[in-house]
C-alpha cells in the first residue's frame, strides 16, 4: 500500500512539476468560464429551460470538448513515457506488482481529473448568489459530478490503455482522442437511427444520453454499472498489456 | 549460494538471445560478465532481476526462484539498468525518497537510508539538484544509490561505467569496490581492464552462451600458456627459426622479415621466462640480437579469442614453426 501511496504521490506530483498541469487547467477552466457565462447570459435573459446543471453538464458542448481534449493530454504520458525513458524497467524490478504500477497511474490521473473540477463546484454557488432565484439544487449537482466522475474515470481508464499499447505520448493521445470522440459522437445515434432497435439500444451506450440524465437529478443504476465495469475491464487490459510486453 | 542460474534460455522470434546458460555465483563475489555489444549480457541481467521472464531454465536469488516468487526475489536485488532510467523532473533527494518508498524501506527508516547511499555514492551535496541538470556521473551515481537503497543482497549492475570519463570511470570502480565488502555484485561490461581490476571471476558470454568462467588471471594463463617472447634477430632465417622451436617449452616460432632484420615471436606453453635461453642461444650462435622482451598474454587477446577465434593482429605475412 504504502508503494501505492508512493506511486500515486509521485504521478500527481508529476502533472503539477511540469507545464501541463497548468496548460490543461488553464484551457479546461476556460473552456467552463465560457460555458458559466453563456448560462448567466441565458439566465438574465430568461432562455433557461431546464436546470442549471442541466446547461452546464448535461446539455453544455464546453462541457464534451473539455472532456474530449483534456482526458488524452492528460493520460497520454502514464506509461509510454516511462516506458520511452526507461524508467518501466526501474518500476517493474522494484518490489511492486505490475498491477499496483498500472492502478496507482490510473489513481494519479483520475485524482488530477477531480483537481480540474473542483474549481466548477463553485459556479452554482456564484449563481445562487447572484441570482437567489435560480435553481441550484443540491442534488443534481451533487448527480451531475457524479456522472462526470463516472465518465472520467471511464475514459481516463481509456487513455491508460491507450498510453500502455506505445512508448509515443503523440499517438497514445491520439489514439485516446479518437477512441473518447468515438464514444461522444457515437452518443447522438440514439437521435439520428431510423432503426427503432437500434435507437434504442444505442441510448444504453450514449454518455450525452447519460450525462443529460445524470444531471437532472437522475441515478439510474445502469449507467452507473455500465462504466464501472468499462472501467474494470480497460484497467484489467491495461495491466495484461503492460505484462505482456515483459514476455515480447 | 547467491545466484543459481540453471540452463537459462530467451528465444525473441527471431533470434536466441540467451542459450542454455548455467552459473553460479557465491555470496560475496564480484562476476563480471564479459562480452561484445548484442552477445546477451543485458538480457541475461534483465532475466536476473525480473524484468523479463526466461524462455527456459531457472534462476534463484538466494534460493528464491525469480520468475515463481519474483517480488520475494526482487527484494534481495539491487539493479542498474544499462541506460540509469532517472526522473529528470525530480530532485536527487525527492527521487530517492519515492524509491525507497517503492522498495519498502520503512517511512521512518526512509531519511536514513536515503543519506547512507548518498554518501557512498558521494552525493551528499547534491541533493537539491534536480536530477535533468546533473553530469552523466552523477546520473550513475544517483542510479547505483538507487540500486542500494533497500540493502539489498545482490547488486546487478549493467554495463556501470559507460558513457563516463576516466576520472568518473576509476571513482566509480572505486565505489563498486567497496560495496563488494558488503554485496554479492554481478556486472557486466564490455571493456576489458574494468574485469581485470574489479572482478574476482569473469563469465565471457559470445552469442548467447558462455564461452568461458574463471579468474581473470587463470583465464588468460588458460588461453594462451601465459607468455610471448619477442626477438629480433639478425641470423639466418630458417636455421634461427628452427634453433629456437627447439627450446624448451615453446610452442610455436613465428618469423617474420624485417630488411636484414626477422622479427620471431615464441609462444611458450608454459608460463615462463626464455629470455635467457634466448641471449645464450643467440650468443652461441654468435647471432645479432637488437629486441628481447616478454609479452603476457592480456584478457583482451584472450577474449577476442575465445569470441571470434582469432588471437588479436596475427600479421598475415608472418611464417610460422609448428613444434
Amino acid at each position: 500500500m504504502r508503494a501505492f501511496y508512493a506511486l500515486w504521490k509521485k504521478e500527481l506530483q508529476g502533472y503539477f512539476l511540469s507545464p501541463i498541469a497548468y496548460v490543461v487547467l488553464m484551457f479546461f477552466l476556460l473552456l467552463m468560464g465560457v460555458s458559466l457565462w453563456f448560462l448567466v447570459d441565458m439566465l438574465s435573459g430568461g432562455m433557461i429551460a431546464g436546470g442549471v446543471m442541466q446547461t452546464l453538464f448535461g446539455e453544455s458542448i464546453f462541457f464534451w470538448v473539455a472532456m474530449l481534449i483534456a482526458i488524452p493530454v492528460i493520460t497520454m504520458r502514464l506509461l509510454a513515457e516511462e516506458v520511452k525513458l526507461g524508467t518501466m524497467e526501474g518500476l517493474l524490478t522494484a518490489p511492486v506488482a505490475d498491477h499496483t504500477v498500472v492502478l496507482a497511474k490510473y489513481a494519479g490521473a483520475l485524482s488530477f481529473f477531480v483537481c480540474m473540477w473542483l474549481p466548477t463546484a463553485a459556479y452554482g454557488f456564484i449563481i445562487r448568489y447572484f441570482d437567489p432565484d435560480a435553481t441550484v439544487d443540491i442534488g443534481p449537482m451533487f448527480t451531475a459530478y457524479l456522472g462526470t466522475l463516472l465518465i472520467g474515470a471511464c475514459y481516463v481508464a481509456l487513455g491508460l490503455l491507450a498510453s500502455s499499447l506505445t512508448r509515443n505520448q503523440v499517438v497514445a493521445a491520439v489514439m485516446c482522442f479518437a477512441l473518447v470522440g468515438i464514444s461522444f459522437f457515437a452518443g447522438f445515434i440514439p437521435y439520428v437511427a431510423a432503426n427503432p432497435s437500434v435507437r434504442h439500444l444505442s441510448a444504453y451506450f450514449s454518455p450525452v444520453i447519460h450525462m443529460m440524465d445524470f444531471s437532472r437529478g437522475v441515478i439510474d443504476t445502469r449507467p452507473l454499472i455500465l462504466y464501472l465495469t468499462t472501467t474494470l475491464a480497460l484497467l484489467f487490459a491495461a495491466i495484461q498489456v503492460v505484462e505482456s510486453g515483459k514476455w515480447k | 549460494m547467491m545466484v543459481e542460474v540453471d540452463h537459462l534460455t530467451k528465444c525473441y522470434p527471431r533470434k536466441k538471445a540467451v542459450d542454455n546458460v548455467s552459473f553460479a555465483v557465491d555470496s560475496g563475489e564480484i562476476v563480471g560478465f564479459l562480452g561484445p555489444n548484442g552477445a546477451g549480457k543485458t538480457t541475461t541481467m534483465r532475466m536476473l532481476s525480473g524484468y523479463i521472464p526466461a524462455s527456459g531454465g531457472s534462476i534463484r536469488i538466494a534460493g528464491i526462484d525469480v520468475l515463481r516468487n519474483s517480488l520475494a526475489a526482487r527484494r534481495k536485488i539491487g539493479y542498474l539498468p544499462e541506460n540509469v532510467p532517472l526522473y529528470n523532473e525530480l530532485r536527487v533527494d525527492e527521487f530517492l525518497r519515492f524509491k525507497a518508498h517503492l522498495k519498502g524501506v520503512p517511512p521512518r527508516q526512509c531519511r536514513k537510508h536515503v543519506e547512507r547511499v548518498k554518501e557512498l555514492c558521494g552525493l551528499s551535496r547534491e541533493g537539491r539538484r534536480i536530477i535533468g541538470q546533473l553530469s552523466k556521473g552523477f546520473r550513475q551515481r544517483v542510479g547505483l544509490a538507487d540500486a542500494l537503497l533497500h540493502s539489498p543482497e545482490l547488486l546487478i549492475l549493467d554495463e556501470p561505467t559507460i558513457g563516463l570519463d576516466p576520472s568518473q570511470i576509476r571513482s566509480v570502480r572505486e565505489l563498486i569496490k567497496e560495496l563488494a565488502k558488503h554485496h554479492t555484485i554481478i556486472l557486466s561490461t564490455h571493456i576489458l581492464p574494468e574485469v581485470e581490476i574489479t572482478c574476482q571471476r569473469v563469465l565471457i558470454i559470445h552469442e548467447g552462451r558462455i564461452a568461458a568462467s574463471d579468474t581473470p588471471a587463470n583465464l588468460r594463463a588458460a588461453i594462451q600458456g601465459g607468455t610471448r617472447i619477442l626477438v629480433e634477430l639478425h641470423a639466418p632465417r630458417e636455421q634461427a627459426g628452427g634453433l629456437l622451436a627447439n627450446l624448451p617449452h615453446v610452442r610455436e616460432v613465428k618469423s617474420d622479415q624485417r630488411e636484414a632484420w626477422t622479427h620471431y615471436e615464441l609462444e611458450c606453453a608454459t608460463d615462463v621466462d626464455l629470455r635467457q635461453n634466448v641471449f645464450e642461444l643467440a650468443v652461441r650462435e654468435g647471432w645479432k640480437l637488437r629486441e628481447l622482451s616478454i609479452k603476457k598474454t592480456s584478457l583482451e587477446e584472450a577474449f577476442i579469442r575465445l569470441t571470434t577465434g582469432e588471437p588479436e593482429n596475427r600479421e598475415p605475412s608472418m611464417d610460422s614453426y609448428e613444434v
